[in-house]
C-alpha cells in the first residue's frame, strides 16, 4: 500500500487568519478520512465566505484546536518563516520486541502538508511594532490592499479545499479497511514543523523511510 | 469462502440504488430554500448542541454510507422513481428564478403552467418540479445555475460474478460502499463550495423575501441546454466509482459566477434628477398665509408661496431642479437600508445570516437513526415549497414599503454581487408600491431550459425614471407636505419667507426666499430639506444685488454668532436674529463662502426687511 502525499497550496495568511484557515483544512481533511458514521456539522468562517464540514466529533475539534494553538506558539517563537503542519494517517503495525525498538510501527498511507507563509504580527500585548509587518498606516490604500489580500487568500483557499476534494476523489485505493465505524476511522497525528527547522526537510525524508515505500507526491 | 453471486449482486443493486437518493438528499438539502431551513430551525430550536442527544420526536436518521443527514422532504418526494429502477440517470436542474417586480397576479397562468408541466412529462417521462405553480407563471425568468448528473454506466454484456470465489466480486460491494462513502463526502463538500450555495444560504437567511429564489427539478432524462447557458457552464466531474458491472457516476455543470444574475441595491444607487419632486409647480397646492399679502402680478408669486428653498422663479436663472434630487436620494437610500437591513458584507455580501464577529455552528442535534442498511423511506407529509414561499409572501404583506420604484430598480452592471431589490409579494402586490417596473420577461416554454438573456437583464435592471414617477411622487409629495405644515408652524419665519415675492419687487431688500423646513419629522428629513434650502439660498445670494446702501442706512448693529454646524440652523426660529451691522454684511454679501454664512446674511435680509416694514408703516 502507498503513502500517498499531497502537498496542498501554500497560503499566505495573517496571524489572525491561522485559526480559520488550519480549522477549515484540517476538517475537510478529516471529513473525508472519517469514514465511520459522522453527523456533518456546517461551519461558517467568519473571515471568508466559505462554509466548511465537521464530522462532528467533539474530541476531534478538541483536538484540532490544540494543535491549532500549538502551531500559533511556534509561529510567534519563530517568526518570519514558513510553517507546515503535517496531518498524516497511519496504521499500527504489529509489535516487534526488538533490541532497538518497542515502539509501535507507525505505517503512514497518507500525509497531507498545509503549508502556511504567515506575515508575522505581535500580539497586543506584546506591542512591539518594529518587529511587525503590519501595515498601521490609514487611509483607502490599506483598506483596499486588505481587502484584496483577503480576496487572495480566500480564492487560494477555495482552491486548496478543491484540491483537497480532488485528491480524495483521485486516490481511493491506497485506504486501508476501515477499522472504526465512529468518527474518525484511522489513526492520526499531526505535526508541526517550520522552514527554519534543521529537521524541517529530514521529518519528510524520515517519514519516507518509516514508510518503505516510494513516496508518490500528488 | 463462496459468495452468493445473487446476494452480492442485490447488495450492490441497494448500494447503488441507495447512492442515488444519498446523492438527491445531499444536493437538495442545500439547494432547496425554506424547506431546509425549517428542519434546520427546527432542531437548532429543540435540540442542544450535543450531537447525541436524540428525541422521540424526530424523524431516524439515514445512516446510509455513514452519512446521518437530517430529513430532505424534497429528496423524499422525488426519489421513488430511482428507488423502483435505478438505471435510469438522475438529473436534478438547480434553477434561479427571478420574479418580475411589478409582478400581476392576472398575468399569471396557471394554465400555462399547467401546459409546461404536461408538455415537460412528455418530452421527459419523469419530472418533478418545485414551486412550479407561483414560479412557473408568465413573467418570471429562469436560468439553470447547476445540473447534476447521477447515474450508473452499467457495462453492456456486463460481466455478472458467476463465481462467488472471486476476490473482486466478494469483495465489489463492500468496496463499492467505501468508495461510495468517499464519493458522498466529496459530493458534501462540494456542494457547499459552489456559487449556488451561497443563493442558498441567501435566501435562507432571513425571512426578506427576495426577487430571485431556487427551484429544483428533477428528471431522468437530460434536457439539453441552450448554446450560451452550456458554454457559461464549467464542469465538474467526480471520480467514477467503478464496479465490476458498471461505474458510477457524478457529474456537474455550474455557473461559476451567478453574481450577476442576482443583484440586490445594497448600495445607494446613484443621484437621479426627479422632475415633479417638492417645489414643482406641478405639486400639491401652495398653503398661503393669511397675514401676508401674495403679489398678484408675479408669475413667481406660486412658487414663492411655498416655503421651500427650490421654488425659483425664472428670472433667479437657477435651475431648482438641481437641487432636490441628493437630498430625496439619500433618505430614501437610507430608508432602503431600514427596510431591508442590508448589512452586506461582502458579497459582497456573503451570507447576510453570518454575523461577522461570530461563526455559525448550525449543526447541532441528531435524532435517533436507523441502522443501515434497513432503509424504508417514507415520505413527509410536508406541504409543497411554492405554498410555503406563498406564505412567506402573503406575510411580508403587512411590512409597509418604503422604497420607491425607481432607486430599486437600478441593478448597476458594475456592482456584481448585488442583489434585486425585493419585490411586492405574489398575490397582495399594490400597483401603487411596486417597485420597478421591468418592461418584460422571459416567457417560459414548456419544457424548455430557461435562459436569462443579457439583454433582459437589462431590460429587467433598468429603471424607467417616467415611469416610476407616480409612485416616487407620491411619496416625496407627502413628506414635502409635512415640511410645509411643520415649517408653518412657526410663525416667526412664516412671515419673512412668505413675503419674498414683495422682496423680489423690491430690489434694496431680498432677504432670500430660501426655505428652512422648520419642525420637520425626522432628522434626516431635517437635514435635507436644509441642504436644499442652503443650497438655493446661496444661488440667490450669489445673483443678489448687493445691499450696502439699504444696510448702511441700519442703526442696530450686532454680532451674529456664528453656528457651529449649517445643519443647526433649523434652530434659528428660536431664537430672534439680530441685524447684523454693515461692515460685516457688506463683507459677507460681497464673498460667501460657507452656509452658515449665507444663513448669517438671510438673517441679516430679514432684519433689514423688519425694519423697512416698521418704517413704511410708521410712514
Amino acid at each position: 500500500m502507498n503513502c500517498e502525499v499531497c502537498q496542498l497550496k501554500e497560503l499566505d495568511v495573517e496571524y489572525f487568519e491561522i485559526r480559520e484557515v488550519l480549522r477549515c483544512i484540517l476538517h475537510t481533511i478529516f471529513f473525508h478520512r472519517a469514514l465511520g458514521l459522522v453527523r456533518p456539522k456546517d461551519v461558517d468562517l467568519t473571515l471568508f465566505e466559505i462554509t466548511y464540514v465537521q464530522c462532528g466529533d467533539a474530541e476531534l475539534e478538541k483536538k484540532v484546536d490544540d494543535k491549532i494553538d500549538q502551531f500559533i506558539d511556534r509561529v510567534e517563537k519563530h517568526p518570519n518563516k514558513k510553517n507546515q503542519i503535517c496531518l498524516s494517517f497511519f496504521e499500527v503495525k504489529n509489535k516487534q520486541a526488538t533490541w532497538f525498538t518497542h515502539k509501535v510501527e507507525h505505517l503512514y498511507w497518507e500525509q497531507w502538508y498545509i503549508n502556511l507563509n504567515v506575515a508575522h504580527h505581535p500580539k497586543p500585548h506584546s506591542g512591539k511594532s518594529h518587529h511587525s509587518k503590519l501595515v498601521l498606516d490609514p487611509g483607502e490604500s490599506a483598506s483596499d490592499e486588505g481587502n484584496a489580500r483577503r480576496a487572495t487568500l480566500e480564492s487560494s483557499l477555495h482552491e486548496v479545499l478543491f484540491q483537497i476534494i480532488k485528491f480524495v476523489n483521485e486516490k481511493k485505493d491506497h485506504i486501508p479497511p476501515i477499522p472504526n465505524m465512529e468518527g474518525v476511522s484511522f489513526p492520526y497525528e499531526i505535526t508541526i514543523s517550520s522552514s527554519s527547522d534543521s529537521a524541517f526537510g529530514m521529518d519528510m525524508f524520515k517519514r519516507m523511510l518509516q514508510t518503505g515505500h516510494p513516496t508518490m507526491l500528488s | 469462502m463462496a459468495v452468493n453471486p445473487h446476494s452480492e449482486l442485490a447488495k450492490m443493486e441497494q448500494i447503488i440504488t441507495e447512492f442515488f437518493a444519498k446523492s438527491l438528499h445531499i444536493i437538495l438539502e442545500s439547494r432547496c430554500p425554506f424547506v431546509s431551513s425549517r428542519n434546520y430551525n427546527s432542531e437548532r430550536l429543540y435540540s442542544p448542541s450535543s450531537s447525541t442527544s436524540s428525541f422521540s420526536n424526530m424523524r431516524p436518521r439515514d445512516k446510509w454510507f455513514n452519512l446521518a443527514l437530517r430529513d430532505c422532504p424534497a429528496a423524499l418526494e422525488n426519489i421513488d422513481f430511482w428507488r423502483q429502477s435505478n438505471l435510469e440517470p438522475m438529473v436534478v436542474d438547480v434553477v434561479l428564478v427571478q420574479r418580475p417586480v411589478n409582478w400581476d397576479s392576472a398575468r399569471s397562468s396557471p394554465k400555462v403552467a399547467l401546459e409546461r408541466n404536461l408538455s415537460s412529462k412528455d418530452r421527459f417521462p419523469v419530472v418533478w418540479r418545485s414551486d412550479s405553480d407561483e414560479f412557473g407563471c408568465d413573467g418570471y425568468s429562469e436560468k439553470i445555475i447547476e445540473r447534476w448528473i447521477v447515474r450508473y454506466d452499467s457495462k453492456k454484456g456486463g460481466k455478472e460474478s458467476s463465481s462467488g470465489n472471486k476476490r473482486p466480486n466478494s469483495t465489489s460491494s463492500h468496496a463499492l460502499y467505501k468508495k461510495s462513502i468517499l464519493l458522498l463526502r466529496s459530493l458534501y463538500v462540494t456542494v457547499r463550495l459552489l456559487p449556488a450555495y451561497k443563493i442558498f444560504r441567501e435566501i435562507n437567511s432571513s425571512g426578506q423575501i427576495r426577487s430571485f429564489s431556487l427551484i429544483h427539478r428533477v428528471s431522468s432524462s437530460v434536457e439539453p441546454l441552450t448554446r450560451r447557458d452550456g458554454a457559461e457552464m464549467q464542469p465538474f466531474t467526480f471520480t467514477p466509482v467503478d464496479t465490476s458491472n458498471g461505474k458510477l457516476c457524478v457529474l456537474l455543470l455550474y455557473l461559476p459566477s451567478i453574481s450577476d444574475t442576482t443583484s440586490e441595491s445594497s448600495t445607494p444607487m446613484s443621484p437621479q434628477f426627479i422632475p415633479d419632486y417638492v417645489g414643482s409647480p406641478l405639486a400639491d397646492p401652495l398653503k398661503r398665509l393669511p397675514s401676508l399679502p401674495m403679489p398678484q402680478h408675479s408669475p413667481s408669486s406660486s412658487p414663492f408661496g411655498r416655503r421651500h428653498s427650490w421654488s425659483y422663479d425664472a428670472s433667479h436663472a437657477s435651475p431648482p431642479s438641481a437641487l432636490p434630487s441628493p437630498s430625496p436620494t439619500y433618505s430614501e437610500s437610507r430608508t432602503l437600508h431600514a427596510k431591508y437591513g442590508i448589512h452586506r458584507p461582502p458579497i459582497s455580501p456573503r451570507h447576510p445570516s453570518l454575523e461577522p464577529a461570530q461563526a455559525h455552528l448550525k449543526d447541532t442535534g441528531y435524532d435517533e437513526y436507523w441502522p443501515s442498511p434497513n432503509f424504508s423511506p417514507s415520505p413527509s407529509p410536508s406541504p409543497p415549497v411554492g405554498s410555503n414561499m406563498l406564505k412567506v409572501f402573503l406575510r411580508s404583506d403587512s411590512a409597509p414599503v418604503h422604497i420607491p420604484a425607481s432607486r430599486l430598480g437600478d441593478a448597476p452592471s458594475s456592482s456584481n454581487k448585488t442583489f434585486l431589490p425585493f419585490s411586492p409579494p405574489l398575490r397582495a402586490i399594490k400597483p401603487s408600491l411596486s417597485l420597478v417596473e421591468r418592461s418584460s420577461s422571459i416567457p417560459t416554454s414548456a419544457g424548455k431550459p430557461l435562459s436569462l438573456r443579457e439583454e433582459e437583464i437589462a431590460r429587467m435592471s433598468g429603471v424607467k425614471i417616467s415611469s416610476n414617477s407616480s409612485p416616487h411622487k407620491s411619496y416625496s409629495r407627502s413628506f414635502s407636505r409635512l415640511s410645509f405644515e411643520d415649517s408653518f408652524d412657526d410663525s416667526e419665519f412664516s412671515g419673512p419667507f412668505v413675503v419674498d415675492d414683495d422682496d423680489l419687487m423690491d430690489p434694496g431688500s431680498r432677504p432670500g426666499s430660501s426655505d428652512r423646513s422648520g419642525n420637520l419629522g425626522t432628522p434626516h428629513e431635517r437635514i435635507k430639506s436644509q441642504d436644499a434650502a442652503v443650497g438655493a439660498l446661496v444661488q440667490m445670494l450669489k445673483k443678489a444685488p448687493p445691499l450696502q446702501q439699504d444696510l448702511h442706512r441700519s442703526q442696530h448693529a450686532c454680532k451674529t454668532p456664528r453656528p457651529e454646524n449649517p445643519f443647526n440652523q433649523i434652530q434659528i426660529h428660536d431664537h430672534h436674529p439680530p441685524l447684523a451691522s454693515s461692515n460685516m454684511s457688506s463683507s459677507r454679501v460681497s464673498g460667501i463662502k460657507t452656509t452658515s454664512d449665507a444663513l448669517d446674511e438671510l438673517k441679516v435680509y430679514m432684519d433689514v426687511k423688519l425694519m423697512l416694514l416698521r418704517q413704511s408703516g410708521k410712514s
